[in-house]
């Protein structure tokens, strides 16, 4: 069996990096690593997992957006993040709550369907979400 | 917001047309861990995936085409072989960037995933 020990990276694909910058960076304020390789490749950390924020149309192939939830990141407080994404201008889309835990979708610049995120039941063995 | 108020990645999505196929395929051909209780999930190193089907919430299938998600492996060429030897098909050779090596493939949705392995050092 191969031994897949972590993802290393997702790309998140956009079509303009300065706007995606802003979003990825300023608005949602991830860390973004100093020693990302070129102005079309942008790395973030996000706890566990690098996102990549990259142009498609610069790495020969064509741009399509991610599908909905395919990125779920976690807040404390969807509510507060919502609210805080929206004094900023953006549309966040109406909150849901599953009975374990809470979602709103929002859009980035490029289409990108991303979901903030927050489980506040325990799991089934009693631990609670880290 | 001044910091961030995202503290990780709660769980990347995995669109499929078939659950039980895909969970087969992560569980038993790649070998990735699966959660404990919830069927649909399984986990790689600290990241959790969920596995869902769009129809099931009135949405259009469309397959994960782009975020070309890295799996990290110590070697690429030896976990290629072994995919292959199960019947997965590769898109391409595998790719040298100078600083990495990719292999591209899918899963039965088409979703994009690659073997990735990291040779240079970071500096």
């Amino acid at each position: 069996m191969i031994d897949v020990e972590r993802v290393d990276y997702i790309r998140v694909p956009v079509t303009d990096m300065d706007a995606a910058n802003h979003f990825y960076g300023e608005l949602l304020g991830l860390r973004r690593n100093p020693n990302s390789p070129g102005d079309d490749w942008v790395e973030y950390e996000v706890g566990n997992v690098t996102l990549v924020v990259m142009t498609p149309h610069t790495h020969d192939y064509e741009f399509a957006p991610l599908p909905p939830s395919t990125i779920a990141l976690r807040v404390p407080d969807v509510a507060a993040a919502k609210a805080s994404l929206e004094a900023a201008g953006l549309e966040v889309a109406e909150m849901w709550d599953s009975g374990l835990c809470r979602g709103a979708g929002v859009e980035d610049p490029a289409g990108n369907r991303i979901l903030l995120h927050h489980r506040y039941a325990p799991y089934p063995d009693g631990s609670s979400p880290r | 917001m001044s910091g961030s108020v995202v503290t990780g990645v709660d769980f990347v999505g995995v669109p499929s047309t078939d659950w039980r196929r895909s969970r087969a395929f992560y569980v038993d051909t790649l070998g990735l861990r699966p959660d404990e209780t919830a069927d649909g999930e399984f986990w790689v190193g600290q990241t959790c995936f969920g596995i869902y089907e769009p129809a099931s919430f009135g949405i259009e299938f469309a397959p994960q085409k782009n975020a070309h998600i890295a799996l990290h492996v110590e070697d690429v060429a030896a976990a290629r072989a072994e995919l292959e030897a199960k019947g997965i098909e590769f898109l391409g050779e595998t790719f040298d960037t100078g600083v990495c090596h990719m292999a591209f493939f899918t899963d039965p949705d088409g979703n994009d995933l690659m073997l990735h392995h990291r040779y240079a050092p970071r500096d």
